[in-house]
């Protein structure tokens, strides 16, 4: 079924007094999230984000709670703000991340409450990429430019219209909303079928990459792998499925909050412990966390590569660090026998 | 361009055959095109991936002080500069370098020309013309259209020291630093200087990206990285971003060569230069410094003269 | 030192500044010193802080100050050529310079951060200092400039 844009347009507006809707924009830096009041400000037609749209679910710096204490009464406050949101045109690698992140942040134990009480208030309406860019290679992962996962609604564009898919009930109640649905003449089938067959030009082989990493523990190949690293976030925060956070107190006189930043696996600080202790003291250690952590531990203990393959490391690396590189070098490291 | 590549690798080659350095730092072909990526070549045989070229952007005086044992470094007029300036504050041994000295004619800054012609799909470089392939369209640059702004104005160009040169030499036209960006800035009113560099730092995502690509930025523990006294909350907002980027910069006052590897490394695209540059022109200006251009001097702040300026005293 | 609050002299309705003034220990700290034993007369809006010698001063505690949410700075160490340690405030005149001339830069207001040279035997001199910055800072208004940090603030030294 398709909608015309005209009327998806209308659709779009007519929601915009009842969710928080964030949508793809231009802005001094290229494409970035943000709010938007109609659909005229949303960017048609952009390769995706410069940052990932994780920040909506898990910001990157986020209060917690705020404390005060008068006398002898502390009063502990909430600082959680939820509205219902729509975010518009993820694209299916970011779609695909939040379901990573889900498995992240829920297990049989613990829900955070912070990341859920936003993700179960929000409607993800993805977009399917009709262009894709030499640094995207998802579909190494059993993603595709066109995938599914992750969203409630899956649109594809076609020009005039989009092809709409519901793929959630969540996005079943919001496509409810859509009026004048119609069917796709041959020619936009043809379309569809296309961009949904499309793969990514650049692919990783990651079929052993896993079992090949438990036997790499103490492997020479980090030796070298982390020479050229400078050691900046940059790689973390622009990851849609990077997750590692600090918790702080930020305490003034008797009042204080607590927060909760996004940290990273490359800054020393990470994990310097109160003694002064550093476990991963060197960035071989950590070159190796973070490359173990995406395709060998969460694969582990949640069944999927901690990658969906956008690019955007590889894009905003200072020293054009390549993931893909990294991973190809660790699928033909010679194995130490110990 | 070619005669200095075989060069360097020959160079390189020879260090690492006759045992005279444990590694040689330089650069290699990128995995995406208009990119080179540093390179650390440790044995004879790897020298034939090093390359030269406009695309070289890194500086390699940042990994000097980091990477263990005797090591020869591909070195350009600014990473020169830069390991002149850890030497002053003794933060290498020089006999531990060899720098293999090339005149850098300046490296590309591909921002430009990815606002135009969208990713990049492929590009050659011949002939100081670039042309480019991208997404959005194919346009074909003069390298001085897109060279980096800092390249633009560069005064040393050829390295300050070396113990080997590389190719040939480039003659520097102008005699004094020129600061017209500054100027232009500071010419504007103090409540839009406010709003640029508001809205410039609202960009910055604190990935220290600017911070570790620094050759000079080499403290131990940073500031940003402090717990006691905590100087920032870990906050990520205009506020705090300014107290970081400030709070560098005033730490680089009078050490800055103005190699712009920070804002190269800025994934934001936040101008970073514009607060370095201040305070390199206020240290021409004031005390006739510069920084790193020869392996003798100091830094400016850790000198002084008895008649330095005074303006800044309250008027009481 | 707490800086959070804007103090409002609610009765006046006046506003009073509240300004980080840190004070090396051998000149000028000794200066505020002798206005207060002679009984010289100044605003009540600095909060004194002693330093060793005005090399002493990092720009982080400048930019700290104005994030705590301080109104204004003052900076005070000896005359040059005066230093106890022989040439601690000619090295910190430069940075001093270049603090003051990178805040202006980026917008702050001019009259924010202070600097001035007060020796042991200058307590009016002091309180001149102290009246001046008052009233500029006062001029100013409450600081929510570029500096201040809106939440969350940092944690009590």
């Amino acid at each position: 079924m398709k909608i015309s844009k005209e009327k998806f347009g209308q659709a779009f507006d007519a929601l915009v007094p009842e969710y928080q809707v964030i949508a793809p924009v231009s802005d001094a830096n290229g494409i970035a999230f943000k709010g938007v009041k109609s659909f005229s400000e949303v960017k048609q037609d952009y390769l995706n984000s410069k940052l990932p749209p994780k920040a909506f679910f898990f910001p990157q710096h986020e209060k917690l709670m705020s404390y005060k204490k008068e006398g002898k009464d502390v009063t502990v406050k909430s600082e959680l703000k939820v509205e219902d949101t729509i975010l518009f045109g993820i694209r299916p690698c970011d779609a695909k991340g939040m379901q990573l992140l889900d498995m992240v942040f829920k297990n049989d134990q613990y829900t955070d409450p912070y990341y859920f009480e936003r993700r179960d208030k929000s409607v993800i309406i993805g977009l399917a990429c009709s262009k894709i860019a030499p640094t995207c290679f998802c579909s190494s992962f059993g993603m595709s430019p066109a995938g599914s996962e992750g969203s409630d609604i899956l649109l594809i564009d076609l020009g005039d219209s989009y092809e709409v898919e519901v793929i959630t009930e969540k996005g079943k109640a919001l496509a409810a909303r859509f009026e004048a649905l119609s069917d796709l003449s041959a020619e936009e089938q043809a379309l569809v079928d296309k961009i949904k067959s499309a793969e990514t030009a650049s692919k990783v082989d990651v079929a052993n990459t896993t079992s090949k990493l438990d036997k790499m523990f103490n492997s020479p190949f980090w030796d070298t792998l982390q020479e050229k690293c400078i050691g900046c976030n940059v790689c973390s925060f622009s990851c849609p499925t990077c997750h590692c956070f600090d918790i702080s107190e930020e305490v003034r006189k008797n009042e204080g909050t607590r927060v909760r930043t996004w940290d990273a696996c490359m800054a020393p600080l990470f994990t310097l412990h109160g003694s002064g202790h550093n476990p991963r003291d060197n960035k071989k250690a950590r070159w190796r966390q973070r490359l173990m952590h995406k395709f060998n531990y969460f694969v582990h203990n949640n069944g999927a590569m901690a990658c969906v393959g956008c690019g955007r490391c590889i894009k905003s690396c200072p020293v054009n660090m390549d993931i893909r590189q990294v991973i190809d070098g660790a699928n033909k490291a010679e194995l130490v026998v110990e | 361009m070619n005669n200095i590549i075989n060069e360097i690798r020959e160079k390189a080659r020879q260090l690492l055959a006759e045992g005279k350095v444990d590694v040689v730092i330089g650069y290699e072909k990128g995995s995406l095109p208009l990119k080179a990526t540093p390179c650390f070549v440790h044995s004879p045989e790897g020298v034939d991936s090093l390359i030269w070229d406009e695309t070289c952007e890194n500086n390699l005086a940042a990994y000097a002080a980091k990477t263990p044992g005797k090591k020869a470094i591909i070195t350009k007029g600014c990473d020169s500069r830069a390991l002149a300036v850890l030497l002053q504050e003794n933060q290498l041994v020089r006999d531990d370098l060899f720098i293999i000295g090339v005149s850098c004619s300046g490296v590309i800054d591909q921002r430009n020309i990815l606002a135009e012609v969208g990713e990049i799909l492929e590009a050659k470089i011949s002939d100081g013309k670039i042309s480019v392939k991208g997404m959005e369209g194919d346009k074909e640059y003069l390298f001085a259209e897109v060279k980096d702004a800092t390249c633009q104005t560069c005064r040393y160009p050829n390295p300050v020291m070396e113990d080997l040169h590389i190719g040939e030499t480039i003659e520097v036209a102008q005699d004094a630093p020129a600061f017209a960006d500054v100027v232009a800035l500071e010419e504007k009113s103090a409540s839009d200087r406010q709003d640029y560099f508001k809205e410039q730092m609202s960009k910055c995502i604190r990935c220290y990206a600017c911070r570790n690509a620094c050759p000079l930025c080499y403290c131990q523990e940073c500031f940003v990285d402090c717990n006691s006294p905590r100087w920032l909350t870990g906050g990520v907002n205009r506020a705090e971003n300014l107290f970081f980027q400030a709070g560098r910069v005033l730490h680089l006052a009078g050490r800055c060569v103005d190699c712009g590897a920070c804002t190269r490394a800025c994934p934001q695209g936040v101008d970073i230069r514009a607060l370095n540059r201040k305070m390199t022109k206020d240290v021409y200006v004031m005390y006739n410094h510069e920084a790193g251009i020869g392996e003798e001097g100091k830094p400016a702040l850790n000198e002084y003269t008895t008649n330095d300026p005074e303006q800044f005293l309250v008027k009481e | 030192m707490i800086m959070g609050e804007i103090q409002v002299d609610a009765e006046n309705k006046k506003y009073e500044p509240k300004i980080a003034a840190f004070l090396c220990n051998w000149c000028s700290y000794a200066g505020a010193d002798l206005a207060g034993v002679g009984r010289v007369q100044y605003p009540a809006t600095i909060r004194t802080i002693r330093v060793p010698c005005s090399g002493r001063i990092n720009p982080l505690y400048v930019l700290k100050a104005m994030a705590n949410g301080a109104d204004g700075v003052l900076v005070s160490g000896c005359h040059p050529g005066d230093c106890h340690y022989i040439s601690g405030n000619y090295v910190a005149r430069r940075k001093f310079a270049l603090i003051k001339s990178l805040l202006s830069h980026v917008g702050l207001e001019e009259d924010r951060v202070n600097f001035s040279w007060v020796s042991a035997a200058e307590g009016i001199r002091f309180a001149e200092v102290v009246k001046g910055v008052t009233e500029r800072v006062s001029a100013l208004g409450p600081n929510n400039g570029i500096f201040k940090v809106d939440d969350g603030g940092a944690a009590d030294e």
